[in-house]
């Protein structure tokens, strides 16, 4: 469980959430729901402790997740509309690079597995800056299969499948699937309200920001 | 213990591995600081005019700017990249602190500069009649002195994050801070030329630079939090 308390945050002279209250549900996909610039973007950073917080807390359980920052990151995995992808490299180089930069083994047998869970494996040599949008979102969704071989518990992923077709999107709720079905939790920012079947409640920021005010 | 310390050391390795490939794969970076260098280096004798004396006594210094000058464009980008594409997002989530990743990157931008620096210098040195014994010296510090200056445009570099204008605003704020760097790295040579030891200087080079490379790598991670955070 993760609980989000009285989280005021800032952003320029902007505030964005002020003493928002929430829980995220461990086990289960949280779908964060909400208009443009209503700060979905923004919850996510601040809890994958990116964006610090003005005033409150975020706790996984007992931990502070600021406090106890480089465990809760360990297990964690971070996905926003900005990739992370090299363009200097290619789509296997990316993910290989991305493995070992998160301490963990990489080899040529589980970048292909990665590469084909997103039906990626003709582009494994292809490089990014010759990739089009939606093989660059592919190139990183394919980390989320390491969660099948390594320990990862949560997924926070902003919008994930803006720039899919039809087919990786079927693929993309089957990581999903099979990430619930070990127990992970998720939280994922999207306008996109189908893209989850099971096994999940939505958090809707507009209303929950207004039940503050009245 | 032992087992948590091999890996701080493989996923550090594994950092290093992928900034040198990423920059290896974009040569134009490395060709156009030894490009700056050469242009540098080929315009100040010119300027000087015919006389050979004047030359002799700037030359060391000209090796020493020209350097500083020419790697202020590749700075810039040094972390800018991986700020636009996210990369800084997801090694925010490596389990290693920020800090020894930016260590980390400080040690590979170095590593990428010197190899062409090692290389061409010496041509330099000639290039500008210097004197053959002070080529090894000029090496040795050049060495040395990289390593500060990479780690002291790394901080330089994570401060204008996400600022406009940042490629402007970058010299004005670094060069302050790498002109210790450019006395003492000089100095080593021109101890060799007025036939003193030059270890003094070398080791004051050296204590220069084990200060920024304590002190840089905090500073860098701070200013990428805040950069990430906004």
């Amino acid at each position: 469980m993760l609980y989000l308390k009285d989280l005021t945050i800032q952003r320029g002279n902007k505030i964005v959430f002020s003493n928002f209250n929430a829980v995220i549900r461990s086990g289960y996909t949280t779908l964060i729901k909400g208009k443009n610039g209503s700060g979905k973007s923004t919850l996510l950073r601040a809890i994958a402790g990116f964006t610090p917080l003005e005033k409150g807390t975020i706790k996984q359980d007992k931990k502070d997740i600021f406090e106890n920052n480089e465990e809760w990151v360990e297990n964690l995995i971070f996905l926003d509309t900005k990739n992370g992808l090299s363009k200097d490299l290619t789509v296997a180089e990316n993910l290989n690079a991305w493995l070992t930069m998160k301490g963990w083994s990489s080899n040529k047998e589980i970048i292909k597995m990665a590469l084909k869970s997103v039906g990626m494996e003709k582009y494994a040599e292809l490089y990014i800056s010759q990739c089009s949008e939606g093989l660059k979102k592919r190139a990183a969704l394919s980390r989320l299969y390491i969660s099948f071989i390594n320990k990862v518990d949560f997924w926070i992923l902003d919008e994930p499948t803006n720039e899919l077709d039809t087919a990786s999107l079927v693929l993309f709720k089957k990581l999903v699937f099979n990430f619930l079905e070990q127990k992970g939790t998720i939280i994922i920012a999207s306008h996109d309200q189908t893209i989850i079947e099971k096994n999940f409640y939505t958090l809707d920021l507009d209303e929950l920001k207004n039940q503050r005010v009245s | 213990m032992n087992s948590v310390y091999s890996s701080w050391s493989n996923i550090f390795i594994a950092h290093v591995k992928r900034d040198i490939l990423t920059n290896s794969r974009s040569l134009i970076d490395m060709i156009s600081i030894v490009g700056f260098m050469i242009l540098i280096i080929i315009l100040f004798p010119l300027g000087l005019g015919p006389i050979q004396e004047k030359l002799n006594i700037v030359s060391n210094a000209v090796i020493w700017v020209g350097l500083i000058l020419a790697i202020m464009p590749s700075l810039e980008k040094l972390l800018q990249k991986d700020f636009e594409n996210g990369w800084l997002d997801q090694i925010a989530t490596s389990p290693i602190p920020l800090e020894i990743v930016m260590l980390s990157k400080g040690i590979s931008y170095w590593l990428f500069i010197l190899i062409p620096l090692i290389i061409t210098s010496p041509i330099f040195a000639i290039l500008l009649d210097m004197d053959l014994k002070n080529i090894p010296w000029l090496v040795i510090s050049i060495s040395a002195g990289s390593l500060a200056i990479s780690l002291i445009g790394l901080s330089g570099s994570a401060l204008i994050l996400g600022a406009r204008r940042g490629n402007i605003l970058l010299p004005i704020l670094i060069i302050p801070l790498m002109t210790p760097i450019l006395i003492f790295g000089v100095g080593v040579n021109e101890a060799i030329n007025i036939n003193e030891s030059p270890y003094g200087n070398l080791f004051l080079l050296l204590a220069l630079t084990l200060v920024y490379l304590v002190i840089s790598p905090f500073i860098s991670a701070l200013l990428v939090r805040i950069a990430i955070g906004r």
